[in-house]
């Protein structure tokens, strides 16, 4: 039986939930992208990005392009299993929750 | 999202991953320009070396391929500069580049084949196996973006390449102009509408 509570920490949280939803759909993306896809403000994206990192959900790799600083991230296979495990802990949440509503 | 509050609910779970995977879903990166560039190269020489084949009889007609090194170069730096502003790669266009890859290599690969083993009798089969494979990356293209007009264009270019059999050197050139009309430059008129419409919104 699945409790709100197992739900992975570090996905549980909407901006990190809202990066890795959109690294699962496409092969990489910059941090522009993420930006402009989350809503979020820079500072905050960057502090959950490193989070991601830190928990091995995603690799970040840091270049220049046209004497820009360029932040290219894309999800690790660790981040794929744990995302996977999160939905399949969120159904089976949903799946408790519903017959006592 | 920074309107973030630890307490929410795994229906507001669900709805983040949901919008999310839509957003990256929409990302439609084809604006249809080498597929008009390309067409309209290939639709050039083809009626040229047909021209110059039937009512002038030259000789070094094939030498008006030679304009598709220019084609090949402009790609190129275009790929480039598309590339340094890319934000975001998709699988699908990952995949759909791959394709058109393997199709360059098999181009190369099968006329060098056919020049090398038939010489000068390969000439008939140039026309049937060149459209045969410009049906490939086409149809596939036009099967992963789930656009018709290109998986018509594949369809187009296969039956082409059948008709190409029974015509005679100087028609068949003129096929690949009429292949590129259907697979490339309609379908790429169609596909840059499209993309201009998804970025109007």
């Amino acid at each position: 039986m699945t409790d709100f509570k197992d739900l992975d920490p570090v996905l549980h949280s909407q901006l990190r939930l809202a990066v890795i939803s959109l690294l699962i759909s496409v092969k990489d993306a910059d941090f522009t992208y993420l930006k402009e896809k989350t809503d979020a403000t820079a500072g905050n994206l960057s502090v959950q990005l490193q989070k991601l990192k830190e928990a091995g959900y995603i690799e970040i790799e840091k270049s220049f392009r046209d004497n820009y600083p360029l932040t290219n991230c894309r999800i690790t296979k660790q981040g794929i299993k744990a995302f996977e495990l999160y939905v399949n802990n969120l159904q089976s949440y949903l799946t408790i929750k519903k017959p006592s509503r | 999202m920074d309107t973030y509050s630890e307490k929410w609910s795994g229906e507001e779970s669900l709805a983040i991953i949901q919008s999310m995977i839509k957003r990256a879903r929409n990302e439609f990166g084809e604006n249809g320009h080498l597929y008009l560039i390309w067409g309209y190269v290939v639709l050039i020489c083809s009626v040229v070396q047909f021209v110059l084949l039937r009512f002038f009889r030259y000789e070094n007609h094939s030498l008006v391929w030679m304009f598709t090194w220019v084609a090949l170069i402009y790609q190129i730096i275009y790929l480039t500069k598309k590339a340094r502003k890319r934000k975001v790669k998709t699988y699908t266009a990952d995949t759909i580049q791959q394709i058109w890859m393997v199709f360059a290599v098999l181009m190369i690969m099968i006329c060098f084949i056919l020049g090398f083993q038939l010489k000068g009798e390969s000439v008939r089969l140039y026309a049937p196996v060149i459209l045969c494979l410009y049906g490939m990356p086409t149809f596939l293209t036009g099967r992963i973006l789930q656009f018709k007009p290109l998986i018509l264009g594949g369809i187009i270019c296969w039956l082409l390449s059948v008709l190409s059999l029974f015509l005679s050197n100087d028609f068949q050139i003129l096929m690949y102009g009429v292949a590129v009309i259907a697979a490339w430059i309609i379908p790429g008129y169609m596909l840059k509408k499209k993309f201009n419409s998804i970025a109007d919104d």
